[in-house]
């Protein structure tokens, strides 16, 4: 093998997304499902339904556990990809580490994968996320450095992701608030939609949690309001600031969830007898203005597409993150893509389900892994989120 | 203690029940009267409800502790019939549901846990759980909420009546999940990771089944396997306490009963049981030794000094039991020093070989064993004592010998050491009268064997400060010993109570009396061993030297006896002073009332807070049995105390006037 390394050009090999699921995701905070469940439990969830859903990949070919939370203490802290295996009973053997890029953790968890795959360091790697918002509120702990301020080296809004979001109204004023509530109103009644088709039960684990009314099953997600209406959503109140435009409505709650997948090298697809889902085409990660963190996906998505050599013409399926209505309208006016485009969010989105922030890239991918199940004539899928201090993240999938 | 409640969600059209107090595991749940009200609210809603099935379980960690224990004390026979009748009918209404039920077994399951349990048509278990058991026999009663009923169809006779009566009786042994899963109780075992949802898997399972197969329980050896228990139970409690004989009754009956005559039949006999004298006495000790004693009554609430290098004066048998449990537990440096290398090596030798022991046993893997084994060490110089935090001496009892090895201590050991001493009846003070810090000496007086015997006697000298003290209990603790605190007096409380017995059996011994009539004399109180055997065990040169001890302190009440002494010396013979035999009841009566007379001065003397705490040495460092409350439950229900003080042991404080 060594000398093969240095005597032969190395050959990349193609990585597949195999299989992934999450939890239900739930309120952060004493009243939410998750309240008393471990973050890490969580995690050993969601790893174990996905061992028993690939029973052809054997645990101990696991190459690595990667695991990715935004608060790395506590239920979250322990190197988790390492905690969460060894909790799941993965052999001793398979090693594991922690990722954070924030909400683009699992995304980063699963690129980060595929470079193990990619390089034949790993023939098959677990990848996923975990947020108990509920016990880690964001930003909690964190020491701003006094110098961002001091130099002006950001605004000093860019640490609260509600007044990034206000600010995207400022930057883009044709971006009014009642486009964001309907886009709001949208993803709720898609989600609603989803719920009742194939899409949740698919990719949703049912987990047994204790709470104050003893046991109970965490099997749907706690944010869901299918009645939601532009009405409804007209007269609620602006926390981030008087009289602005971006409310609890028009934006994902604080919420705890996990979620896993396996990706696998195309040899151990082979080997395995997988049935992979998708092909990573590519990835690629952007940097923007911190204090319009929310426009991140739109460079990320044109680096990617760059490097594919393709348009979003040639994309038939764009799973975004939705943290907040006004961010995911800015990536589709500058992309040129109509909010209600059904390639866009076909099941809804985190208005709807809510966003546990290093979670949610993985399920991203679950739905669109789906989608591609559900619409066979799409080749070409998007997951894509924006990310804290000035980020975006995309990966551009390939029907497997 | 908050109230257990029974609370209901539902996934789909599964009902999750949940056994849940409130609390975390430190406080267990338990069938209280508001509990019992909790559980028929909900049997109305799910007799009411369409549900498919039901999945019963507990809080994290614990399924169910049983009855509350503390509603027992001083129950009228009509309260506890319809104690029993209750449990009865609200646990047959969820055998009654129209759509299958499943235990979900999840974590500590006893006594009435494990009968609502039963009642369920299935049982799930993690294979976490330690604790699956019905102690009530422990307590002097039975599981009176249908167990006796079903274990034995469930399970068949002979696992019946080692779990509801043998197990209790071994010092309450208790089954883990897989045992209990091997022996039918339970009909799954899955791993605690996700436990709850694989028995929400396995209730949908059965529902879609429609039921379980189950072998017939077989009652074709019922006659023998009674007759052995019966025997057993003999054996063990000499027909003095009624429980555990009332229990294999129930369980002869449940093979020919039906279930409704089975739960009349246990309604009838906890009616009697549990009021009786020994089912409360049971409950008193089961209270002492769990809640006071742990608790800890007269420590000081000093900060422990850190103990990590431990010192043994001596390198006997004792001292090597004692140097084995100390490196087992606190896993330091142990030193040890005798006259002879040759002695010492032996004793470190022997170490290494229990450690050896435990690895074959899979307790340590090698490398720990072989860790622990370069821990001890020895030497015949006072010099290996450098550095040691605690000093334990074990040499011959002998007081001007023990003066002489804490004043060798002294001159190696910093100010601040320890020095205990294992002594069985030595004044602790005189030991510590000559050194220039009296202060750091203690008692610590285990009993033999010391890695069964759960007591030690904390004597406080009249020197000693609360940091020593606080610091031999807080060492104590870690041995995983059951720590009493007793001020120092000749033979402290076990020794100074069982030679007085000693010296009215050898009095009729002395008098024409057979060996056989005095152990009858203490036998037929149900304790657990002839008086003719301990003193076999004992070793009958200690126990005169003992007898000796507290002559000199009290020369009245404890007159040497030519008897022991010869036995002491190896001559087997009863020296006859006068021809007087007298019946086995005087004997015992005899007995009992100097064990009163005794205890009273204990009490007098301030050797101890209360009559509770030396029930509790005499249980855990006697083995005296719980149905007798130690003794002076025993000796408070009969009337002796009333008879003798004009009030109960119990009503009688420290430093009362005789």
């Amino acid at each position: 093998m060594t000398s093969k390394l240095i005597l032969m050009p190395r050959e990349l090999r193609e990585v597949y997304y195999v299989d992934g699921v999450r939890t239900a995701f739930g309120k952060a905070g004493p009243k939410g499902m998750f309240w008393s469940t471990r973050a890490d439990d969580m995690a050993v969830k969601v790893v174990r339904e996905l061992l028993r859903r690939n029973p052809g990949i054997p645990p101990e070919r696991i190459g690595d556990v990667i695991m990715a939370a935004t608060a790395q203490v506590g239920d979250q802290g322990l190197t988790l990809g390492r905690d969460v295996g060894l909790l799941a009973g993965i052999p001793q053997s398979v090693p594991g580490f922690a990722v954070d890029r924030m909400c683009a953790g699992a995304l980063t968890a699963v690129t980060a994968g595929a470079g193990e795959l990619a390089l034949g360091a790993a023939d098959v790697v677990l990848a996923g996320g975990v947020e108990h918002m509920g016990h880690h509120p964001m930003g909690e702990d964190v020491d701003f450095n006094p110098r961002f301020v001091a130099e002006r080296l950001v605004d000093t809004s860019a640490v609260t992701m509600g007044a990034t979001a206000e600010n995207l109204h400022d930057r883009f004023p044709q971006i009014t608030k009642e486009r964001a509530d309907a886009f709001a109103v949208q993803s709720q009644q898609r989600a609603a939609h989803a719920w009742q088709n194939g899409v949740m039960g698919e990719t949703v684990v049912p987990m047994s949690v204790f709470s104050e009314e003893g046991w109970r099953v965490a099997e749907r997600d706690e944010f869901l309001r299918p009645d939601t209406t532009l009405e409804g959503l007209a007269d609620l109140r602006t926390p981030f600031r008087p009289g602005g435009r971006v409310t609890a409505g028009n934006s994902a709650g604080l919420t705890d969830g996990a979620t896993a997948c396996f990706l696998a090298s195309d040899t151990a697809v082979d080997e395995l007898g997988l049935e992979p889902k998708m092909r990573l085409v590519a990835f690629a990660f952007a940097g923007v203005e911190p204090e319009l963190m929310g426009i991140g996906p739109i460079p990320a998505t044109q680096k990617v597409l760059d490097q594919a050599g393709l348009t979003l013409d040639d994309v038939g399926l764009l799973e975004l993150n939705e943290p907040f209505a006004v961010q995911v309208l800015t990536w589709c006016d500058e992309l040129g893509v109509s909010p209600d485009d059904d390639r866009l969010n076909p099941y809804g989105g985190a208005i709807a389900f809510g966003h546990p922030l290093a979670a949610t890239g993985v399920r991203l991918m679950a739905q669109l892994a789906y989608g591609f199940k559900e619409r066979p004539d799409v080749q070409y899928g998007l997951t894509a989120l924006c990310v804290g201090m000035g980020m975006g993240a995309a990966v551009l999938w390939e029907r497997a | 203690m908050p109230d257990t409640e029974f609370k209901l969600a539902r996934t789909g059209d599964v009902a999750i029940v949940t056994i849940d107090n409130g609390a975390d595991h430190t406080k267990p749940t338990f069938f209280s009267r508001g509990a019992l009200e909790s559980l028929d609210r909900v049997l109305d809603e799910l007799e009411r409800t369409d549900f498919t099935a039901l999945v019963l379980t507990g809080k994290p960690f614990v399924f169910a502790a049983g009855a509350d224990v503390t509603e027992f004390p001083d129950v009228s026979p009509e309260l506890a019939r319809e104690g029993s009748r209750a449990g009865h009918e609200l646990f047959t209404r969820i055998a009654a549901l129209p759509y299958p039920t499943v235990a979900a077994v999840n974590g500590a399951c006893l006594g009435g846990g494990v009968e609502i349990a039963l009642h369920c048509d299935a049982r799930t278990i993690s294979s976490g759980v330690r604790h699956f058991a019905c102690p009530e026999v422990f307590l002097g009663i039975f599981p009176a909420w249908g167990g006796t009923q079903i274990i034995p169809r469930l399970v068949g006779p002979e696992t019946a009546v080692k779990f509801i009566v043998a197990n209790p009786l071994r010092q309450n042994r208790m089954l883990d999940a897989r045992k209990a899963h091997e022996l039918g109780f339970a009909d799954a075992l899955f791993e605690p990771v996700e436990f709850l949802d694989e028995s929400i898997a396995f209730a949908r399972d059965l529902a879609e089944r429609g039921g379980l197969e189950r072998p017939e329980p077989d009652f074709s050896e019922l006659e023998t396997i009674l007759r052995r228990a019966r025997g057993d139970v003999d054996d063990s409690v000499h027909g003095a306490a009624p429980g555990p004989y009332r229990a294999l009754d129930l369980i002869e009956g449940a093979a020919t009963w039906s279930l409704e005559e089975g739960y009349r039949a246990e309604e009838d006999a906890i009616a009697e049981l549990l009021p009786s004298r020994q089912a409360q006495a049971s409950i008193y000790a089961f209270d002492l030794v769990e809640r006071r004693i742990k608790r800890g009554v007269g420590v000081p609430d000093a900060k422990p000094r850190r103990i990590e290098r431990v010192g043994i004066v001596g390198a006997g048998l004792m001292a090597t039991q004692l140097a084995t449990l100390f490196l087992r537990r606190l896993e330091v440096p142990i030193v040890l020093r005798d006259l002879e290398q040759a002695t010492v090596d032996r004793a470190v030798e022997s170490i290494r070989d229990e450690l050896a022991l435990q690895v074959s046993k899979g307790r340590y893997d090698e490398g720990k064993a072989r860790f622990l084994g370069s821990l001890v060490s020895g030497a015949t110089s006072y010099d290996v004592f450098d550095g040691c935090d605690l000093v334990l001496e074990a040499v011959f009892e002998e007081l001007s010998v023990k003066q002489e090895v804490f004043a060798e201590l002294e001159r190696v050991v910093s100010p601040e050491c320890v020095l205990a001493t294992n002594t069985s009846s030595l004044s602790v003070t005189e030991m510590a009268s000559g050194l220039e810090h009296p202060q750091r000496v203690v008692g610590m007086h285990f009993f033999n064997p010391v890695a069964l015997m759960p007591l030690v006697e904390l004597v406080r000298a009249a020197e000693t400060d609360e940091i020593t003290l606080a610091t031999a209990w807080d060492v104590s603790k870690k041995l995983r010993k059951r720590a009493v605190v007793v001020r120092d007096a000749p033979g402290f409380v076990v020794n100074r109570v069982l030679t007085r017995m000693t010296r009215v059996l050898m009095d009729a011994l002395e008098h024409g009396n057979t060996v056989e009539e005095t152990d009858e004399a203490i036998m037929r109180l149900g304790m657990p061993m002839a008086p003719s055997v301990l003193l076999q065990m004992v070793g009958p040169r200690v126990a005169n030297h003992v007898l000796e001890t507290m002559h000199d302190a009290f020369p009245d009440r404890f007159s040497l006896s030519p008897t022991l002494a010869g036995f002491a010396d190896g001559r087997d013979e009863i020296v006859v002073l006068e021809n007087a035999p007298k019946p086995v009841e005087e004997i015992t009566d005899a007995v009992l009332e100097a064990v009163a007379d005794e205890i009273h001065r204990l009490l007098e003397e301030s050797v101890v807070a209360e009559a509770a705490d030396v029930d509790a040495c005499l249980i855990l460092g006697a083995g005296w049995p719980f149905f007798l409350g130690g003794i002076t439950k025993y000796l408070d229900q009969t009337g002796v105390s009333e008879r003798m003080f004009g009030q109960p042991l119990a009503d009688v404080r420290a430093g009362a006037p005789a």
